[in-house]
């Protein structure tokens, strides 16, 4: 598979894919607020030479894309210097294949970023390294906290309705806790590839 | 007295696996009807697909991979039913 400019016109851009979501765009617009960019960084990408186009695969009920594809959304509004198309993961496996994760996992969102000759100037997949670390060492401090919760490997519904309940809140309450954290590196891994153009 | 068995489905719903989650458990309502006391719905994160029985873990995508063959786990729900 081959991204050229044909394939890479068949994408949606980013208003029409969140005009055919069927779930979560209130959550995904809700993010997109929430996004906090900073001066250094947008000047960054609004510093391109050109514009860099991303194609992005994605699907309206991944969590990882309701929570990142935001970020990549405000950065191409409000730099200016983002060409972005989306595909959808599950109509469009041929991109998929060519971007697996660990190069097993049809994991996304995938951000693939090309310069004017739709060459390659690199990817991103899910999310970054540095969230995942950070909210599995926030997982293992709630356990460790509330041994009620018992073993962080053990199935959940063993735990009793109340106790799972309140699990839930906790995870729910990581992953808003860390959501300026997560944003701010999404946006530092993103500005490390797109700025490969500059050099 | 008949026994009461419970299954639990515990999914990531933040996967998308909801229809990998109804399919099982038609399949387990039809297959078993009233023998089953419930067939309870667990919406979890983390990718998550885990099937149980009383309590005993059947299937598990973290520990089996995928989510299971229907027949295969439909098999595993019918030998702890025997049991």
């Amino acid at each position: 598979m081959t991204i050229d400019r044909t394939r890479f016109d068949k994408g949606l851009t980013y208003d029409a894919y969140k005009e055919q979501m069927t779930r979560n765009r209130d959550r995904l617009e809700a993010n997109e607020q929430r996004v906090d960019l900073s001066k250094e960084d947008l000047a960054a990408f609004r510093a391109l030479p050109r514009t860099v186009k991303v194609v992005v695969l994605a699907e309206d009920w991944c969590g990882d894309v309701i929570a990142n594809l935001p970020v990549l959304g405000r950065l191409a509004k409000d730099s200016g210097k983002l060409d972005v198309r989306i595909f959808l993961r599950d109509q469009n496996d041929d991109i998929m294949q060519r971007y697996l994760n660990k190069g097993q996992f049809k994991s996304i969102p995938v951000f693939v970023f090309f310069d004017d000759n739709f060459r390659e100037l690199g990817h991103w997949i899910e999310r970054p390294a540095s969230v995942t670390e950070v909210r599995a060492k926030r997982r293992k401090e709630i356990f460790a906290a509330h041994p009620e919760f018992g073993s962080p490997d053990a199935p959940v519904d063993q735990l009793a309705e109340d106790v799972r309940v309140r699990l839930q809140g906790e995870l729910v309450k990581v992953q808003h806790d860390t959501m300026k954290f997560a944003n701010a590196e999404v946006v530092r891994e993103l500005r490390e590839i797109a700025t490969r153009v500059a050099a | 007295m008949t026994e009461a068995h419970k299954v639990k489905i515990t999914y990531c719903a933040d996967c998308g696996y909801e229809p990998q989650t109804l399919d099982l458990a038609k399949a387990l309502m039809l297959e078993f009807g009233s023998r089953l006391s419930c067939i309870e719905l667990i919406p979890w994160e983390g990718g998550t697909f885990d099937v149980s029985v009383d309590g005993e873990l059947i299937h598990s995508m973290t520990r089996d991979g995928g989510f299971g063959e229907s027949r295969a786990i439909t098999d595993a729900v019918r030998a702890r039913l025997s049991a």
